[in-house]
């Protein structure tokens, strides 16, 4: 495969990213969820 | 052997809705989601032939063009979001934090499409960056949204907040068909629409349209699933936000009647 470093890197890159902020939200929820009663979380 | 039901949020499943932002529906939504971005990887990297043209370059164009297609759900949503919350009627904080939700995951999908598209371009054009119509755009694009967010983060109550980041939303959005439109009001060397062009004479291999099409599903799966956990973030951070406010207030009452 021609430009494998390029095309690899725009690969890692975009799901590396996506997935750290995926991550991020979703660890962020749990730690704010546990502050909070439930009358705060109407998606319960 | 008798089992008691879980009497706090702490105490329930992790992952369930009480201790996080997630529901039965937004897990399966997550599920689709990393199932269609694993295919993309496969197929984009794997299973697609070649370009007769670009070459391998045209791996990075799966990624590319679904990023940039959220990118503008992404701003879109913002828009009409925003125009809700203010509409009269609909003057709800949910239309507010879908839309900064919304701006947010928009911004890092145009980043990542600045990002494959030098990558691309240093491949196809020989350079990271031109100064090209539509790449100068879509940077200037970008900048505009890190903006809102930043107009975003500025004092005041949440409905000012919403207010004042809706009304720059509102004009933001209107940037969108500058960028789509620059590559035919001025001379670009980026290309026009391929697929969806009206005057396109380009015809695709039936496996490298259907990664394309996969990528832009998958890209769009994974947009509503981030948008709905991040507007629950956003929502509890506002609750945290008020009740810190309801006692320092109450502490400011406590000290006055204290004198």
């Amino acid at each position: 495969m021609d430009h494998l470093g390029f095309i690899v890197t725009s690969y890692v890159l975009s799901f590396g990213a996506v997935a750290a902020l995926a991550w991020r939200v979703v660890t962020r929820g749990r730690a704010l969820a546990r502050q909070l009663p439930e009358e705060d979380k109407p998606w319960i | 052997m008798a089992v008691s039901a879980p009497s706090t949020a702490t105490e329930q499943l992790p992952g369930s809705g009480a201790t996080s932002t997630g529901t039965r529906a937004t897990r399966l939504l997550g599920i689709a989601t990393l199932v269609s971005l694993l295919a993309v990887a496969l197929f984009g990297l794997v299973l697609s032939p070649a370009d007769v043209v670009q070459g391998d370059a045209v791996r990075i164009l799966y990624v590319h063009v679904g990023t940039v297609w959220v990118a503008y759900l992404a701003f879109g949503v913002t828009a009409i979001s925003s125009a809700a919350f203010l509409w009269k009627r609909t003057t709800s904080l949910t239309w507010d934090r879908i839309a900064g939700a919304s701006a947010e995951i928009g911004v890092v999908f145009m980043g990542i499409t600045l990002v494959t598209g030098a990558l691309w371009g240093r491949i196809s054009w020989g350079k990271f960056w031109v100064w090209d119509a539509r790449v100068t755009t879509t940077a200037f694009l970008f900048i505009t949204y890190v903006g809102y967010l930043a107009v975003r983060g500025l004092g005041g109550s949440h409905q000012q907040r919403g207010r004042r980041s809706a009304v720059v939303a509102l004009l933001a959005v209107l940037e969108i068909p500058l960028v789509h439109f620059s590559v035919k009001l001025w001379r670009s060397v980026h290309q026009d629409a391929s697929v969806t062009g009206r005057e396109s004479d380009v015809t695709l291999d039936g496996l490298m349209l259907f990664t394309l099409m996969l990528s832009t599903v998958a890209f769009t799966l994974l947009f509503v699933w981030w948008v709905l956990h991040r507007q629950r973030v956003l929502a509890m951070l506002d609750a945290l936000d008020d009740k810190g406010l309801d006692l320092a207030l109450a502490e400011r009452r406590r000290e006055g009647s204290a004198t």
